[in-house]
């Protein structure tokens, strides 16, 4: 009976087996090409229909807002906040293109230009020189002070320069050369660098104007320096006073030009004080731009101040210049300099640095 | 290693001690103590930054104390010293340092510099590296009992012409009186006004004083030059003569360096406190006029300001009794913009003023008390200091100002009013 | 291996060297020998000392205005670090955890930046003026400019790892400071204990005398 039974059993599994198998055979390619690509031939031809979200996406993604007044469209929210009612910034993505594609670009144009320029200009011009050379004798130009107000804001200017770059270029020169992780180190670094800095930098820029302002007003005579092109171009001597006119140009540069950048870098900095984001992007348009004009010319202004001219970098060391150099570069000055008596001798000079005075120590360099 | 080298170095090992060490550790070369010395403003000679001119012994401090030092040497590689190290300092030391101790009191770590100074001296002076006319200063001192080489002699026509033009009798070698009164060289020889005051003051108040033959002096050129041990030596001078004439009190007279060797440096010189008392000509003054024995009359018109002599008020402590005196006797008393324990050195303490070295730079270092004079147009200035005295009267004539200078216990004695019983 | 030594056995002999350098310097100065003062004192010696401690914090009158800057930056850069070190709440935190085992309350987020702006900028100006002036020039040593680009570098490499998810950064400015760590008790850094010795020395010579210095 059981063998009956059992045989009767095994028969009827067999036949289910079979059936469901040959319905999985028959199914699986249906459920196979249902998750492979459509094909329009194995699909009847259904009815177009523009699904109603995409209607909403494109008014809120609004890509085609005029760049000019135009305001992202804002929507009703449960959170309060600034722009808290913009879904997705319109301006969001041309401003990173144009972040891309203009100061990313631009900078180290911009940066190796200048570099180019300053190195053409010594291999045809040279250091520029003073007629008869070093005397000596010494006037004092810069106090302690000034000085040290000068240098603050280079250190913290050169500080807020190489961070500034390395967050403005990290991504399409330092990636390649050092790869993502060392990148992300030095960008977060950089970052809290620069932003931890930037605040001083306007510090030592209001320092910067008390110090020097009242010497670098327009005077009469600047004009004609600039437009003699300061005696850098080609020969003649031309007439400056305490400051001429190259330097009055470069403090106005920095003054007017960094105080922007302070400006904007405290905007950018402190995100939550009530501007929006059209206000985040103009400042870091302003302060990118500003700082490649600035990093640029500083770049002239280290040149001018160091190995460009003969005599000057003393007058930022010891706050003294040889009297030859004022007269080459500011005759005025040397006129109201000999009137007062101000000039040192050259022992005079070496007992206030604190050395005993070596006539072997003057440079007499012909130019 | 020269002998005179190890002379100095030996000397500086020796005044090595704890307050040294702190200094030399809290020091961080700041540089604000050149701001209050008049060396360095009147000149802008970095070289004379006070804590510069401590160099070697901070050099000592640094090859035999320091961390580094100790393992430089080890490795062979330590700078050891030369003698340049020393006699390149002594112009530093003794012309372009007057010990006024004002930049002891501005140090932002309290480093008593002119402390650590007089050390540095002390070496240089055992070394021999000494101006000129310092060390025959000092030789006079010691040979003949005064550094501009007053005997005896000079002091007692001094007496006679002081008795003459006073009236009055003045006591020498009196036993048992109350107070020996000690005279020094600039006094004796240039005001001798002082001590015709002393002898009207004295009998005024009915105070009992003797001057003493064996210790007239209170000059210490062992001080000025910086050998502790002729100091020393002078200063027993003054311990026996007060011993012989059993006096229970010395009076250190208008003379600042003398206040700083007899008062305060004395009994450390010598090795033991002093069985009298000691007490400067301007505190006994004061303390007579507090006590009421001395009364003045009638007020100087002029307008006058105090300069405060170095050693006796910034590093001696008579601050107040100068003004005390000046009180009642003054109409038109005007203090100087920076006086007290902060006004600015005459430029010629220190032995400085014995130093023919160092003329040139104290009339220039003498500009700041000029200036401090002109800025207050006073008609006269008083002090209580021979020696300031001496040095401001040249300085004025350098500068062709016609202002005189006054001693305060002259001044004094010009207001004594009728004795008080 | 670099993270391990850093925050392991390196930490451990950094704090070791300060400690016992620290303790061993001053004992030297308390247990070496003074010398008695045999001249009658006027004032106290004990109470010119304790006076002269806190004194010294404020500059004389007389010459405030000529040190304006050393004593502007150098209190911007004394109190801002001091701040920094004590109240940054990265710095509670890594106090109680691996020193103290208490923590205090740590200061709000912007004032932790304007106390480390404080403290860069007078370090900044500090260094400058050692470096500009003729005095400065004359009387600074490679332990002065040491101690400063050191604490600067400690200070910069805080800062530069603010952002919390990088480790490398980190560990860079806990090597900054354990190499401070160890350099300070053999340099003018000490001045941060001896100031108090020091001052109180003078303090004394100036009571006795009945000065207040």
């Amino acid at each position: 009976m059981v063998g009956h039974f059992s045989k009767q059993i095994i028969y009827e599994a067999v036949k289910l087996s079979i059936i469901l198998l040959l319905a999985v055979c028959v199914t699986l390619p249906e459920v196979a090409s249902a998750n492979a690509p459509r094909q329009q031939k194995d699909f009847p031809q259904g009815v177009s229909a523009v699904s109603p979200g995409s209607d909403l996406w494109r008014d809120v993604r609004q890509r085609d807002l005029p760049l000019q007044g135009a305001v992202p469209l804002q929507g009703v929210t449960q959170v309060q906040g600034v722009e808290s009612g913009v879904l997705i910034n319109a301006q969001g993505d041309r401003w990173a293109r144009f972040r891309t594609e203009n100061p990313v670009r631009y900078a180290p144009m911009a940066l190796l230009g200048v570099i180019s320029i300053l190195v053409l200009f010594y291999a045809m011009r040279g250091k520029v020189g003073i007629d008869g050379g070093l005397s000596g004798r010494m006037v004092k130009r810069f106090t302690d002070y000034e000085r040290i107000v000068h240098w603050t804001l280079a250190i913290v200017f050169l500080w807020l320069a190489l961070t500034g770059l390395i967050l403005l270029l990290g991504r399409t020169l330092l990636i390649p050369l050092f790869g993502h992780h060392v990148f992300s180190l030095l960008a977060s670094a950089s970052k809290e660098g620069h932003n931890l800095i930037g605040p001083i930098f306007l510090v030592s820029l209001v320092m910067m104007v008390i110090s020097f302002a009242r010497r670098n007003i327009y005077e009469k005579g600047d004009l004609t320096w600039l437009l003699k092109g300061g005696g850098f171009i080609g020969k003649g001597h031309v007439s400056g006073g305490f400051f001429n006119m190259g330097e009055k140009s470069w403090y106005w540069m920095v003054i007017l030009i960094g105080f922007a950048i302070s400006i904007s870098g405290l905007i950018l900095v402190m995100p939550s004080l009530g501007q929006g984001r059209v206000i985040m992007a103009i400042s870091h348009v302003v302060h990118v731009f500003g700082a490649i004009v600035l990093i640029a010319v500083s770049l002239g202004h280290m040149y001018m101040g160091s190995i460009g001219t003969e005599g000057s970098i003393e007058a930022m060391k010891s706050g003294y210049v040889d009297i030859n150099w004022v007269e080459a570069h500011h005759d005025r000055w040397a006129k109201q300099v000999k009137e007062n008596n101000l000039i040192l001798s050259a022992e005079d000079f070496a007992r206030l640095q604190g050395r005993k005075f070596d006539p072997a120590d003057t440079v007499t360099e012909q130019s | 290693m020269t002998e005179r080298l190890e002379k100095g170095l030996q000397v500086l090992r020796a005044e090595m001690d704890k307050k040294v060490m702190s200094f030399f550790s809290s020091c961080v070369n700041c540089g604000i103590c050149a701001e209050s010395c008049l060396f360095y403003t009147e000149t802008g000679d970095p070289r004379y930054t006070p804590i510069y001119k401590t160099e070697p012994m901070r050099k000592l401090w640094k090859n035999e104390y320091s961390f580094w030092g100790k393992l430089k040497s080890k490795l062979g590689m330590s700078e050891s010293m030369t003698e340049a190290d020393l006699s390149d300092w002594e112009e530093l030391v003794y012309d372009g340092c007057s010990m006024c101790g004002r930049c002891s009191m501005v140090c932002p770590v309290g480093v008593d510099i002119s402390m650590v100074i007089f050390k540095v001296k002390h070496a240089l002076a055992v070394a021999g590296f000494s101006p000129e006319g310092l060390v025959g200063a000092t030789q006079r001192a010691v040979d003949i009992g005064s550094p501009m080489g007053i005997t005896m002699k000079a002091v007692l026509a001094t007496i006679k012409h002081a008795e003459a033009n006073t009236g009055l009798k003045i006591p020498l070698d009196v036993e048992g009186a109350d107070y020996l009164a000690l005279l020094s060289s600039n006094e004796i020889a240039l005001y001798p006004e002082y001590l015709e005051s002393l002898a009207k003051i004295f009998d005024h108040a009915g105070v009992s004083w003797t001057l003493s033959s064996d210790a007239y002096e209170a000059t210490n050129s062992g001080l000025q030059i910086g050998n502790k041990a002729i100091a020393g030596q002078l200063v027993q001078r003054v311990v026996d003569g007060a011993a012989k004439l059993k006096v229970k009190n010395v009076i250190s007279p208008e003379c600042g360096h003398a206040y700083t060797a007899l008062r305060w440096e004395g009994p450390n010189f010598v090795g033991k406190a002093y069985p009298f008392r000691v007490v400067h000509i301007l505190e006994l003054l004061d303390e007579l006029q507090a006590q009421g024995k001395l009364k003045t009359t009638g007020m100087e018109t002029d307008r006058l300001t105090f300069h405060d002599p170095c050693s006796i008020v910034r590093r001696g402590g008579v601050q107040a009794q100068p003004r005390n005196l000046l009180r009642p006797i003054t109409q038109n008393f005007v203090e100087m913009t920076d006086h007290g324990s902060m006004n600015w050195c005459c430029g010629g303490g220190g032995g400085v003023s014995s130093n023919e070295r160092a003329e040139g730079l104290k009339h220039t270092a003498f500009n700041r008390k000029k200036s401090q004079i002109e800025e207050i147009k006073v008609d006269a200035v008083v002090t209580a200091c021979s020696n300031c005295r001496m040095v401001m009267e040249e300085g004025l004539e350098f500068n062709e100002m016609d202002i005189p200078l006054l001693g305060l216990t002259e001044l004094i004695a010009e207001h004594l009013a009728e004795k008080p019983h | 291996m670099i993270a391990y030594l850093i925050d392991g056995p390196l930490w451990y002999f950094s704090l070791a060297v300060f400690c016992i350098g620290v303790l061993w310097h001053l004992a030297r100065i308390i247990f070496t020998r003074g010398r008695t003062d045999l001249s009658v004192a006027r004032g106290s010696a004990g109470g010119g000392a304790i006076r002269n401690v806190f004194s010294r914090f404020i500059p004389h009158r007389e010459i405030a205005s000529q040190i304006g800057l050393p004593v502007v930056a150098g209190y911007m850069f004394h109190l801002g670090l001091f701040a920094v070190l004590f109240f940054a709440a990265p710095h509670v935190i890594f106090l109680e955890e691996n020193l103290l085992g208490f923590g205090w309350t740590p200061m709000p987020h912007w004032a932790f930046i304007v106390a480390s702006q404080f403290a860069f900028f007078g370090l900044i100006l500090l260094w400058l003026r050692r470096m500009l002036t003729s005095v400065g020039r004359l009387i600074s040593t490679t332990d002065d400019h040491v101690a400063a680009i050191l604490t600067f570098v400690v200070m910069l490499t805080g800062c530069l790892a603010l952002l919390k998810g990088f480790p490398e950064l980190r560990l860079l400015h806990r090597f900054t400071v354990e190499l401070l760590l160890i350099y300070f008790p053999f340099s003018c850094l000490m001045h941060t204990f001896t100031f108090i010795p020091s001052r109180a020395f003078t303090g004394a010579w100036f009571g006795r005398r009945g000065i207040d210095a």
